[in-house]
């Protein structure tokens, strides 16, 4: 069992985004209290791929139950290899005179999710998120994987 | 969808999710205000990066007049993003019951 809708890249897809988890979690019967943070971790990929990709291929969403939560991948095709767990860290502890917008929204994606994944097909230029999250007790933590699209 | 009410003299009010795609529209109505600026987040359900950042743009222009933006009625989740962030070391925050 598992729920999968496709998105145009504009930014204001970000609302059907949101329309798909909220129907998806209620056919899966995914718990609702995760939604909020699956919903913010996906924005902030979907939209690093809106900013940065130059595909233009619609970007595919995968929801999947697993145990006390959710397995969701992001499937970008016409991608580049950016694996979104190696980007560059984000000093939190800077004051706000020194602080620059950018990589805030990945370095919070490691932090609000059980495990990411990030694999890519050279041959397929196709790039693949897989994310966790579940209502156990946070792991944040970041693998590499080795994912085909 | 989101909307906002006050300012001046009385809090602004954001209700909704404050996402990439209303991020521009709060920074303007932001922008119109001065001083020490308050945030009553009671209804703001959900904030991505896009919102951090229109927050540390407002909070350091309003500090470089002397003001600063503070926050009441957060909720756990806002709660956690600004603490993963860093921000809640950088802005006034006062959590609320959810």
């Amino acid at each position: 069992m598992s729920e999968r809708a496709s998105f145009e890249r504009r930014i204001d897809a970000i609302a059907d985004i949101f329309a798909f988890t909220a129907a998806a979690f209620a056919r899966l019967g995914a718990p609702d209290a995760l939604r909020t943070e699956v919903d913010f971790v996906l924005e902030e990929l979907f939209t690093n791929i809106v900013k940065y990709g130059r595909g233009e291929a619609p970007v595919a969403i995968d929801i999947v139950p697993i145990p006390d939560g959710v397995e969701v991948t992001v499937t970008e095709p016409e991608a580049d290899r950016f694996d979104v767990t190696r980007a560059p860290q984000v000093d939190v502890t800077l004051p706000a005179d020194q602080r620059q917008p950018g990589g805030l929204g990945l370095h919070l994606v490691g932090r609000l999710v059980d495990s990411v994944q990030y694999g890519y097909s050279q041959g397929e230029r196709c790039s693949r998120i897989v994310f966790r999250k579940t209502s156990n007790a946070p792991l944040p933590g970041r693998d590499n994987g080795d994912g085909r699209c | 969808m989101l909307t906002m009410e006050g300012g001046g003299e009385t809090p602004v009010v954001l209700s909704g999710r404050l996402d990439a795609t209303q991020a521009g529209a709060v920074q303007a109505y932001l922008d119109r205000l001065d001083g020490v600026v308050t945030l009553d987040c009671r209804d703001l359900q959900y904030l991505s990066s896009a919102g951090l950042g229109v927050l540390l743009k407002t909070h350091k222009r309003l500090l470089g007049a002397g003001g600063r933006l503070r926050l009441t009625q957060v909720n756990r989740h806002l709660s956690d993003i600004f603490s993963y962030s860093g921000f809640d070391q950088i802005l006034e925050i006062e959590p609320g019951g959810r």
